[in-house]
């Protein structure tokens, strides 16, 4: 009797335990965008979009854990199941809302165009007839091919891009403004700068898209970015990973 | 390195060229063209907001895949023979720089040596991409190729060689005239195999940025999020370029041998 009494208790206790347990949402990320989300020197996946989840999790409840995955492909694994959602500065544009559900923005990006340090070209519009290079699938490769007389050029990793244009084999580089000052003014601050921002006529954000209709997640993540703004973290996080 | 006597070579991993005496390969050689051309077809016609988009997509993506296959193949049958002669060579420095090219080359990825030469010796020499994608692609293959040429030489009995030479020709007119004119019905099938290997292979330099048909489909994807119906086209394409050049090796080679077997 005392045995059985015992064992409904432990057993009551586990199950209350996991009821109490953090729910783990897994992120995928490709960790090739600097400063947003990139694997540093200890091969540890860091950023503002990791440290914004970590934070949004300690608030409301939840533990991030975060997949490298490629870039190329990543929306694809979300529908078919393979991570909740994605922490890979995913701009929020109406053909991806086709397809999946996204967070409140959380971020405001625009993009920025990178030329080498001697260029005179200040917009796409300088560099018609000429290579453009971005990061397949990205915000900022469509906006090469949106301009017209720009040769568009589809790099797997934006590094790869940025090489290209370091070495000369292409004559820009359209990426997201964060990305951009990472790679002018830190990495190859001898010979790339930025030249300006592509004009848009409607802001862009980032966002963390979700399954379509996977609402627990969303909601979640969706409160987690609520505490951490009426909290002011994301202005520090700006202030650690961004500066001005 | 072990000496290798064999009459019939097999390397790479090139589609199955059907023999004419196979009827199982020449048969599934039939149904798998009729089914991809079938498929080609019909799904398009069923789905062309989809299916019918990849197609349109990829075409210029074709005709750069076929650039550089072609021109990485010439130059590495160039650079082949040119092994294959070193590693038979009698003197001893050029036969130690042929077989330490085979000897490193066979021992790096070819993803590997692609990122090489594209970005790692980019910093010195500015090659344009398709270019490099040739260069690393004819420098592996044509390791792979040396090797064919040398076993394909060397099945040609000594003999051949013996009465050559007794009969006035130099060493390299005994090569020309009556050494590599038999060697080549050896040389022809693991030649043409590691051709369809190396236009497989091509699919790797989409990593270079280069146009190529995965390249463009994987754009395509990007862009539509259609994947499965993007990569089912890609793939189609893929086997059915592979399938028409497998019967094309297959006819040379019957050609080729006709008086072999009377």
């Amino acid at each position: 009797m005392l045995k059985k009494a015992v064992l409904t208790l432990v057993t009551l206790a586990v199950m209350c335990g996991s009821a109490w347990a953090e729910k783990t949402i897994v992120f995928a990320t490709d960790a090739t965008w600097p400063p947003m989300e990139f694997v540093d020197a200890d091969k540890n996946i860091v950023g503002y979009s990791i440290d914004f989840l970590t934070a949004a999790g300690k608030e409301v409840g939840f533990k991030p854990e975060f997949k490298n995955t490629a870039w190329d492909g990543i929306f694809a694994g979300l529908a078919s199941g393979r991570y909740d959602s994605i922490s890979s500065s995913v701009s929020i544009t109406e053909e991806r809302q086709k397809k999946m559900d996204f967070s409140e923005p959380y971020f405001v990006v625009q993009q920025a165009l990178i030329v080498q340090k001697d260029s005179k070209a200040a917009s796409l519009a300088d560099l018609k007839g000429k290579k453009v290079g971005g990061q397949i699938g990205t915000t900022g490769y469509f906006a090469i091919k949106a301009a017209e007389g720009v040769e568009p050029k589809s790099y797997d990793e934006i590094g790869l891009a940025m090489e290209d244009l370091n070495v000369g084999r292409i004559a820009a580089v359209v990426c997201d403004d964060p990305v951009a000052a990472n790679y002018a003014l830190i990495k190859y601050k001898d010979t790339l700068k930025i030249a300006g921002v592509i004009k848009s006529d409607k802001p862009e954000y980032y966002g963390f898209p979700v399954k379509k209709g996977n609402k627990e997640v969303l909601d979640l993540i969706n409160k987690g970015i609520e505490a951490v703004k009426a909290k002011g973290i994301d202005k520090e996080l700006k202030n650690k990973w961004i500066g001005q | 390195m072990a000496e290798c006597d064999v009459k019939k070579i097999d390397v790479g991993d090139g589609a199955a060229i059907p023999e004419p005496g196979d009827r199982g390969m020449v048969s599934a050689w039939w149904i798998a063209l009729l089914g991809t051309i079938g498929l080609l077809i019909a799904l398009p016609l069923k789905d062309p907001s989809t299916y019918g988009r990849v197609l349109a997509f990829i075409p210029d993506g074709i005709l750069v895949t076929f650039e550089v296959t072609i021109l990485s193949i010439s130059l590495a049958l160039v650079i082949g023979l040119l092994t294959g002669l070193g590693r038979i060579s009698k003197n001893r420095y050029i036969n130690l720089v042929a077989s330490l090219y085979v000897e490193v080359v066979r021992g790096v990825p070819l993803l590997v040596q692609l990122f090489y030469i594209y970005f790692a010796l980019g910093r010195f020499v500015r090659v344009p991409d398709i270019m490099a994608a040739v260069i690393a692609m004819s420098f592996c293959y044509g390791a792979y190729m040396g090797e064919v040429f040398r076993a394909g030489i060397k099945s040609i009995d000594f003999g051949q060689s013996e009465a050559a030479l007794s009969q006035g020709f130099n060493q390299a007119q005994t090569m020309r005239y009556v050494v590599l004119p038999q060697a080549w019905r050896t040389i022809l099938p693991p030649v043409g195999n590691e051709f369809i290997a190396l236009l497989k292979d091509t699919s790797l330099v989409s990593i270079l940025a280069v146009s190529d048909i995965l390249r463009r489909g994987r754009e395509y994807a990007a862009e539509s999020f259609n994947y499965f119906e993007t990569y089912t086209m890609i793939a189609l394409v893929y086997l059915l370029i592979t399938l028409i050049l497998s019967k094309i090796i297959s006819i040379m080679e019957q050609r080729l041998s006709h008086y072999e077997k009377r």
